[in-house]
């Protein structure tokens, strides 16, 4: 099996999908790309349409002999079927069920939420040149506005929302548990990845979760998420964003 | 074994995946139906199994399911009967993947597109002061805005052509996608492909333009094969709406461009 990632800092979508990786002790061609100047969307595979209709924005591309995969919980998962060692996900039905269901709510709400509050506060750049290039008008949309700083004030307070609500879940889910899920797993990288530069920026969200707070340090020194955070090139991976899924347009 | 009871609405987006999943497997439920119309899963009993109010439901002994795509691979895995994943990693992958575009983009086109032709217009005629109460006693934000759109008919221009502009993609779409594969994404009949039957399986009386036996054969191809397997029919008759008698268009042998116009 021949793998290759193309990521970008370990935030967000390139964090999980690299952590995923390492926890499952797969050997794969790491490439990094500067996905916060939209170069994913000069990569050979960019037209393909599960790579140009990705609805994750801008995320990692894993080629696994020759097929370009994109949106990073569903990659983590194929990383958990082809790789060795402890599953990310829980083997029983009804615990995968609620894994999945966990992963699903941050993929649809709070992903968009964290992308958007973290692109307001550390701007993703392209030219004209690399918003020619993209192939979903919908993604280009988003990166128009947010590379022109049109940022809605209902957006971001919604966004703001949205975090204190995962931070609630979290806490409240956490009760004595270590981990998310019981057991370490997917839940906890994802959830990780898009909350890890939330706390800067939505501190209130955290203030009074000391659970919360000490789950974040855990996952960040559990040895899969701080071998992806070793990959980082600038010296604040978690202030790294580029534009992400778009935030719920209709029900 | 424990029993499986199901809260739907129709065979249709979101409460028709795990109706359909059931059906394939082979798994008897009890079916309880919610009418969406009257506004159902926004009562105490309701919200007392889901209180987020969202159909579908699916509560297996003493537990409860929610999320209709999750519910479909909890059930392909909880119960014996015919697999609806297919064992190469990748393919799961691919199914995984459409099954999110189908979800979370261009499903609610589609329901977007319903709402202002068939959901509003269902219950617009109503009590007005009746209408305001039933809308305030929506769990989730964004449904109340969902339903005010739909009751006043205040759909946005631009949010329309967008949804329209989404719908004409994403049929581009699953057409190529079904040129290069027998079912949705793999070789084999999966949850792609319940999840997609629930989203298209009137396309061509709803988009007439845009699918029809000579713009979208594969498109048509696959959706008659889906409406001939047994559980599919058996699915579908548990509807009670003319919407869902839509699926009867599948029955013609073929569907020329302008014919339905």
């Amino acid at each position: 099996m021949s793998l290759t990632l193309y990521h970008g800092e370990p935030n967000g979508p390139s964090l999980t999908v690299l952590a995923a990786l390492f926890a499952k002790q797969l050997p794969a061609d790491l490439r990094y790309i500067d996905l916060a100047h939209g170069a994913r969307h000069s990569l050979a595979c960019a037209h393909e349409p599960l790579v140009a209709m990705s609805i994750e924005g801008e995320g990692p591309v894993l080629v696994a002999d020759g097929e370009a995969m994109t949106d990073s919980v569903f990659i983590a998962c194929y990383l958990d079927d082809v790789g060795q060692g402890a599953a990310l996900r829980p083997a029983d039905p009804y615990d995968r069920w609620e894994a999945m269901k966990w992963c699903r709510q941050m993929i649809e709400r709070t992903s968009p939420a964290a992308a958007y509050l973290g692109c307001r506060a550390h701007p993703p750049q392209a030219d004209a040149a690399v918003l020619e290039r993209i192939g979903s008008v919908d993604l280009r949309a988003r990166w128009e506005e947010i590379a022109g700083g049109q940022f809605s004030e209902q957006k971001l307070e919604d966004s703001r929302s949205k975090i204190r609500q995962v931070a609630e879940r979290i806490e409240a889910r956490l009760g004595d548990r270590e981990w998310l899920m019981g057991g370490y797993s997917l839940a906890d990288l994802e959830s990780y990845a898009w909350l890890a530069g939330m706390v800067p920026l939505v501190p209130d969200a955290f203030a009074e979760r000391p659970r919360t707070r000490n789950w974040l340090a855990r996952v960040k020194d559990s040895p899969p998420v701080a071998q992806a955070l070793a990959q980082a090139r600038t010296s604040e991976p978690a202030a790294y964003w580029s534009v992400g899924p778009e935030i719920n347009r209709w029900g | 074994m424990h029993s499986v009871t199901l809260y739907h609405w129709e065979p249709n987006a979101n409460s028709g995946k795990p109706m359909l999943a059931l059906m394939e497997k082979g798994v008897a439920f009890n079916s309880h139906y919610l009418d969406l119309l009257k506004f159902d899963q926004h009562q105490p009993e309701y919200l007392a199994i889901n209180p987020q109010g969202t159909i579908p439901a699916m509560v297996h002994g003493e537990r409860v399911l929610t999320e209709s795509t999750a519910i479909m691979e909890y059930v392909d895995e909880a119960f014996p009967g015919p697999k609806l994943m297919p064992d190469d990693p990748r393919d799961r992958w691919r199914i995984r993947w459409w099954m999110k575009l189908m979800d979370q983009w261009l499903g609610p086109s589609f329901s977007m597109i319903g709402w202002s032709v068939f959901v509003g217009p269902a219950v617009r005629s109503r009590d007005q002061a009746e209408l305001k109460a039933a809308v305030e006693r929506i769990p989730l934000p964004e449904r109340r805005v969902a339903w005010n759109k739909a009751i006043s008919g205040n759909f946005g221009a631009e949010e329309m052509a967008e949804s329209r502009r989404r719908v004409a993609l994403g049929i581009r779409m699953l057409e190529e996608a079904l040129g290069k594969w027998p079912w949705l994404a793999s070789n084999e009949f999966s949850l792609a492909d319940i999840n997609g039957f629930n989203l298209a399986y009137a396309l061509p009386l709803a988009q007439p333009t845009l699918s029809n036996d000579e713009l979208t054969p594969n498109i048509l191809r696959w959706l008659r094969t889906i409406y001939a397997r047994p559980a599919t029919r058996a699915c579908w008759a548990m509807g009670r709406t003319s919407m869902v008698e839509r699926v009867k268009i599948l029955e013609q042998p073929h569907i020329a461009a302008g014919q339905i116009a």
